[in-house]
């Protein structure tokens, strides 16, 4: 059986560099910020000024850590001015019942093979969407927020503690809020598995070129063509 | 009563050289983070000012501020500062008792109508209408709203007065509430710690009398020249943190050379206060000078931040040995095991699609 493919570009380059700044920066954040929380090497014999053993991974993580920021902030400007149909909010709006209807149902229900049919997007699907919004949006809006309060603890009153050291009331204290950072980190492995294996499954049912699509742009619609059968 | 006296008359009666005056107003004004130029200002408040009259009242507490409070670096700053104010009323210290001292309690509340400053140690029960703190047959909690009402300002003393310590630690079961939860009209200045350090203590009340008004506070009402920095970055063992040279159990070679006590649960990094700078017992040490892990006591909530001798705290509400990681590995490892049979019911489904295709083909 032949098939018949059809190009269509998606992801648009701002789109393709944010995914990958990204996704380096959460690589080298999660286990520099596990580091940081339970340090497990120790340099052997000498003084303590000849190592900064863990300044430097600390000063890693906060590098990173404005990198990541600096991404998150150009993403959203994307999101919100980009002339960019499959990166832009303006369609995720899970504040109007009809956003709940029929579409996001039935890939809920051919996820959960209730359906069996498997329905096909460009761009991402409504669940797709919903699990970016919880853990990419939510979840890097938190490890930013309670980041960068955490930051301005080294400098009471200046300019990151006046802005974000507000944060750490929502918590109660200071230790309250490292715990509940390292607690949310952990949404993001999380959610690499759910992401990494809903890719290679929608690529493999769907055969859309979805895993290379990140790197070219470029997805796939597979029709399949029986008058060209062997 | 004495009602114009300043602080250098009470000081030149008790034999005190005009040396040592100087000394101690200097010593305050380094304390508070001031420059050299405002000492003589000290020295013009303590010579001219009446001394403030103070009511200080006893809540649920240990009496530990107190007991602080006596022990101030230097033994004269103890005795000056004591003298500074004019302690009219003190359940603890008072040599009066029962109805002739709760006479002068209100007494001073009429005389000095909002001008007495109000010192509270410990907190308020308020639940069953606050039945477990009773004073002179009157919940505590009616006591403090009483005195409260027309006091100039009011120090809450300690981590109890501060944010509730051990006593509205979870569950909280006599429902003890802070100072600032109940009085909520009047400037309050927090000064936390379990105890809180005697300088600073003797510090927030020379700035009261020096400038007539509270320090400036942070956003937990700290005073800010004394938990404006976290204990972690004026460390004596920071050095060792910045190399990763770590103590790994109270009886190994790191912990005789007094490496960095991170690992054994200490919450310098997440205390703001002054115990590196200042120092305990006239200024001798502080617990992790000492080889001991800080505890975070003057920390809101600390109790419930433990345990105190891990890093990584319990998670509230799951359980007594949960910890961030623990629940990030279970949740990552659910994770897995969903997606994978999630791979097994796609593939599933695939054959049975297939297997009716080739169904309806044949």
């Amino acid at each position: 059986m032949a098939r018949l493919y059809e190009e269509q570009y998606v992801w648009r380059l701002p789109v393709r560099i944010y995914h990958w700044i990204n996704a380096i920066c959460i690589t080298i954040l999660f286990p520099t910020g596990l580091y940081i929380a339970s340090p497990i090497f120790s340099p052997s014999i000498g003084e303590a000024v000849w190592y900064h053993q863990m300044a430097w991974i600390r000063y890693i993580h906060f590098g990173t850590a404005f990198v990541f920021l600096a991404n998150f902030l150009f993403r959203l400007y994307w999101a919100l001015f980009g002339n960019d149909r499959y990166a832009r909010f303006a369609g995720f709006q899970p504040w109007k019942p009809i956003w709940w209807g029929q579409p996001f149902k039935d890939q809920l229900a051919s996820y959960l093979f209730i359906r069996k049919d498997e329905p096909n997007y460009c761009g991402h699907n409504p669940v797709a969407a919903l699990t970016h919004f919880l853990f990419v949006f939510c979840g890097s809006i938190f490890m930013l927020m309670t980041g960068l309060a955490m930051y301005g603890e080294t400098n009471t009153g200046g300019f990151i503690d006046t802005l974000f050291g507000w944060v750490m009331l929502v918590f109660g204290s200071t230790h309250a809020m490292h715990t509940m950072h390292h607690l949310v980190a952990w949404l993001f492995p999380v959610y690499l598995i759910l992401h990494i294996y809903a890719v290679v499954r929608h690529d493999i049912v769907d055969r859309s070129s979805t895993t290379s699509s990140i790197i070219t742009g470029y997805k796939h619609r597979v029709e399949e063509c029986p008058e060209y059968a062997d | 009563m004495k009602k114009h006296e300043t602080f250098a008359d009470v000081i030149s009666a008790r034999g005190i050289e005009r040396r040592d005056f100087i000394k101690y107003c200097s010593l305050i004004g380094t304390y508070l983070g001031l420059s050299a130029a405002m000492v003589p200002k000290i020295i013009f408040a303590m010579e001219t000012k009446p001394r403030i009259p103070v009511i200080w009242l006893h809540g649920l507490e240990c009496t530990c501020c107190s007991e602080s409070f006596i022990r101030s670096a230097h033994p004269i700053t103890a005795d000056i500062v004591l003298n500074m104010i004019s302690l009219d009323y003190d359940d603890t210290l008072s040599a009066a008792a029962g109805h002739q001292l709760e006479a002068v309690r209100k007494q001073i509340m009429k005389e000095y109508k909002g001008k007495y400053i109000l010192a509270v140690e410990g907190n308020a029960p308020t639940k069953d209408n606050g039945v477990y703190c009773m004073i002179a047959g009157d919940s505590f909690t009616n006591v403090l709203k009483e005195t409260a009402a027309d006091a100039m300002a009011v120090i809450a003393w300690g981590s109890c007065a501060s944010f509730g310590c051990v006593q509205n630690a979870r569950p909280n079961p006599t429902g003890a509430q802070p100072v600032h939860k109940i009085i909520k009209n009047k400037p309050i200045v927090n000064v936390p710690g379990c105890p809180p350090i005697a300088e600073v203590m003797t510090g927030v009340i020379a700035h009261l009398l020096t400038f007539g008004k509270l320090p400036e506070l942070d956003r937990l009402k700290r005073p800010k020249a004394f938990y404006g920095t976290r204990i972690h970055d004026q460390c004596t063992r920071r050095s060792f943190f910045d190399a990763g040279m770590f103590v790994e159990s109270f009886a190994d070679d790191g912990a005789q050379k007094g490496w960095c006590l991170y690992k054994m649960g200490c919450k310098g990094p997440t205390t703001f206060n002054s115990c590196a700078g200042i120092g305990w017992n006239e200024g001798v040490s502080y617990p992790i000078k000492s080889g001991h892990p800080c505890i975070g006591c003057s920390e809101p909530n600390f109790w419930d931040n433990g345990p105190f001798y891990t890093r990584l705290a319990e998670i509230p509400f799951v359980g007594t040995n949960s910890n961030a990681d623990k629940i990030g590995m279970v949740a990552v490892g659910a994770a897995a095991a969903g997606m994978a049979a999630h791979a097994v019911g796609t593939v599933i489904k695939n054959k049975r699609s297939q297997a009716e295709t080739t169904e309806k083909e044949d």
